[in-house]
């Protein structure tokens, strides 16, 4: 049994007067691969987003409840935003490279961290995140091109490299796929199997499939409530819940 | 007359709408035919026929009616005996003629323009009757043509389309039309003192003194004139001091303008935005005469009077003064403009760098900035053709002496200015002095138009790259 790294419990989430998240109590493991799934509007990303404070960005939005990163209360007022999402990077469901370098795109995080003081340190920052997600080989010779430059899939795992080269310890993935094609899908399928042996992964996603090939864990939303989580063998082969069922099965979503 | 006929002819139109309508409706009943087009549409194809043939016949008739009667009547004076030796005189005489018609001519009436103004009078009675009896017959020859159309059902509403496709390109072509005929004007008359003064005395001379030219015949300009004239039309200090000028007012609206704009589209809550946005606003709809009147009356002093307390010389119309009231015109372009393109950079680009952990102006700075920095060019390009192009401010605060300065104390004056000094009041128009206006606005119009086009290529290049 792997050690719980995140922990939220009787989390709730209101944007106004609408309540997105009730009372949502989900753990999870250590480098492992978490996959959120359920129907849009369901909370998913919501959930994500409470656990990088980039709800903050939401002037009506509204978190009470419990969410804790090793212990420390990540919903606390006084915590320091910045040093969090040193800890916790994101990707977004659409590649949102930086308009700068490839090179710069990468460095960008580190040097607002303070890290690599020297241009060799930041060279081997960016070489290493680069590498991590697999695109080393493919951009090394033309690192001073624009980021908007690559293709889709090639822009995403930019953006993986991106949340990487602050070196943190958990990686919130918001539908990193949902914008690509399945060779590029693939790949960052590929990727982020590789990225659980360093990072703690949570990966929000439509596509059943792809919950079941990447994650070890699967936690079912359906209108801001988690209805179920288990192990994903267990969630997709034999759900406790009738509506988990129905929704995997294609009846509704 | 003319305003009669127009208002008689809307009157038919709208009247033959409504005939139509009905018309074409019983018809459709009575008959129990499926017509081509709704009844509205007959309407329209009445009312378009009614009116457009009979305006164009009454333009025409109006364009024409002048010149004919005039060349008539001054024919009549001539067979009267009626002497002139030019045109001019011939024009005096016809002006006479029509200043007894109307009454309003007080000299000695001889025969000769007696007879004259009573065959004017004459004349006018035909043309005007025969302008009204034209007109109803053109009125009453389409309308039967279009209701003998409507009654073969025509399909009016391909018509009408056609119809109204020609008036919306006519207007157009009037919009562009305007515009060449602007830049013939300036080209022409431009050319005409280029003939004059070398096209590289005036770029590159150093000394603006157009009062000089006193030459009465551009023609005809002897040596001497010409060696007094060759440098009293250096184009030097004004562009001088027109950038001078325009780089204070910039000095204030770039750093005003950007970060007001900035804080609008980043900072500021939705009820903040709503409240200050149209106040920046209104800067920009203040008349820019009432800016003039107040950098010349209140800022202009003021400044005299702090550098005399400072022991500084400052004339009370400064560059200075000028500079920064422009500037503050500015303001509302710059900030306006930019709080748009700021605005357009998509939000992901700012996730995606409080993501890793950057605060909200770090993203400002390194992220929303240089994405939006072409638009932010754009802007602050646009603001400079406005400050190049401003001539209210400058005549009234900067002074009108073609100082060649670099002192922002000292009055100076820019192109627009002095196109102001050189057209106020009588002017000869074959005097190289009235001539150089022209040469300055093609200038200041080539000018503002590279700037112009390079802001919007700039704009559109951002644009597409979000888009």
């Amino acid at each position: 049994m792997s050690n719980i790294k995140i922990k939220s419990k009787n989390l709730n989430v209101y944007y106004g007067d609408k309540q997105a998240l009730f009372d949502v109590n989900l753990d999870l493991n250590e480098k492992e691969v978490t996959a959120l799934i359920g129907p849009s509007g369901c909370g998913k990303s919501t959930f994500i987003r409470c656990i990088n404070r980039m709800n903050d960005v939401i002037d009506i939005c509204k978190v009470t409840g419990n969410i804790e990163m090793d212990g420390m209360n990540i919903n606390d007022k006084d915590l320091d935003v910045v040093s969090l999402r040193e800890r916790v990077g994101m990707v977004f469901q659409k590649p949102n490279p930086f308009p700068k370098s490839i090179y710069d795109n990468i460095s960008y995080g580190p040097k607002i961290h303070g890290k690599g003081e020297t241009k060799s340190e930041l060279d081997q920052i960016v070489e290493n995140s680069l590498k991590k997600s697999a695109l080393w080989e493919e951009v090394k010779d033309r690192l001073d091109e624009p980021g908007t430059s690559l293709s889709g899939g090639q822009q995403q795992r930019l953006c993986i490299a991106r949340a990487i080269s602050v070196n943190p310890e958990v990686i919130l993935m918001d539908e990193p796929c949902s914008a690509l094609d399945p060779i590029a899908t693939a790949k960052i399928e590929e990727l982020i199997d590789e990225l659980k042996k360093t990072y703690t992964i949570v990966i929000v996603t439509h596509s059943m499939a792809q919950a079941v090939r990447v994650s070890q864990k699967t936690g079912f939303f359906h209108l801001g409530k988690l209805i179920e989580v288990g192990k994903t063998e267990k969630i997709f082969k034999n759900p406790d819940n009738k509506m988990t069922q129905d929704y995997i099965t294609g009846r509704f979503g | 007359m003319n305003i009669v006929l127009i208002f008689l002819i809307t009157i038919f139109s709208v009247s033959l709408f409504f005939y139509g309508k009905s018309k074409t409706k019983t018809i459709s009943i009575k008959d129990n035919i499926k017509l081509n087009a709704l009844p509205k549409f007959y309407g329209y194809y009445l009312v378009l026929w009614c009116s457009i043939p009979a305006l164009v016949f009454l333009l025409v008739w109006s364009l024409f009616e002048p010149v004919i009667i005039k060349s008539i009547i001054i024919e009549t004076a001539a067979n009267q005996g009626a002497i002139f030796s030019d045109k001019n005189e011939a024009n005096l005489i016809y002006e006479k003629i029509k200043a007894i018609h109307l009454g309003t001519y007080f000299g000695d009436i001889d025969s000769i323009l007696r007879e004259s103004a009573l065959a004017y009078s004459k004349f006018i009675n035909l043309f005007t009757n025969s302008k009204v009896v034209l007109i109803f017959a053109i009125i009453i020859a389409s309308v039967i043509y279009s209701l003998k159309k409507i009654k073969n059902n025509n399909k009016a509403r391909d018509d009408v389309e056609v119809i109204l496709k020609g008036l919306l390109f006519v207007s157009s072509l009037i919009a562009i039309l305007t515009t060449l005929g602007i830049i013939f004007s300036l080209l022409f008359e431009s050319i005409k003192f280029f003939s004059v003064i070398n096209v590289f005395d005036y770029l590159f001379g150093t000394n603006w003194s157009p009062q000089r030219a006193f030459v009465r015949d551009a023609s005809s300009i002897t040596a001497a004139e010409f060696e007094e004239l060759k440098d009293a039309f250096g184009f030097i200090p004004l562009i001088a001091g027109t950038s001078f000028i325009a780089f204070i007012a910039m000095l204030v609206a770039v750093p005003i303008g950007l970060f007001s704009g900035i804080y609008m589209a980043e900072y500021a809550s939705i009820k903040v935005r709503r409240i200050s946005k149209p106040i920046i606003e209104i800067l920009a709809g203040i008349p820019t005469v009432v800016y003039g009147f107040f950098a010349a009356l209140t800022v202009g002093p003021f400044f005299r009077q702090v550098g005399e307390n400072l022991g500084l010389t400052v004339s009370s119309e400064s560059a200075l003064a000028a500079g920064l009231i422009m500037g503050i015109m500015i303001i509302p372009y710059v900030s306006s403009l930019s709080d748009d393109v700021i605005n357009s950079v998509p939000q992901s680009l700012r996730d995606g760098s409080y993501a890793v952990g950057a605060t909200k102006s770090e993203t400002i700075k390194q992220v929303v900035i240089p994405a939006a920095l072409p638009g932010i060019i754009g802007s602050v390009l646009l603001a400079v053709s406005r400050a190049i192009g401003e001539t209210m401010i400058v005549v009234m605060a900067a002074g009108l002496a073609a100082n060649l300065t670099i002192n922002p104390l000292e009055s100076t004056t820019t192109i627009t200015t002095q196109i102001v000094m050189i057209l106020v009041g009588d002017q000869e128009f074959d005097s190289p002095k009235t001539q150089s206006a022209f040469a300055l606005g093609l200038t200041l119009f080539i000018a503002t138009l590279i700037l112009n086009y390079i802001a919007q290529r700039a704009v559109k290049k951002y644009r597409e790259k979000y888009d």
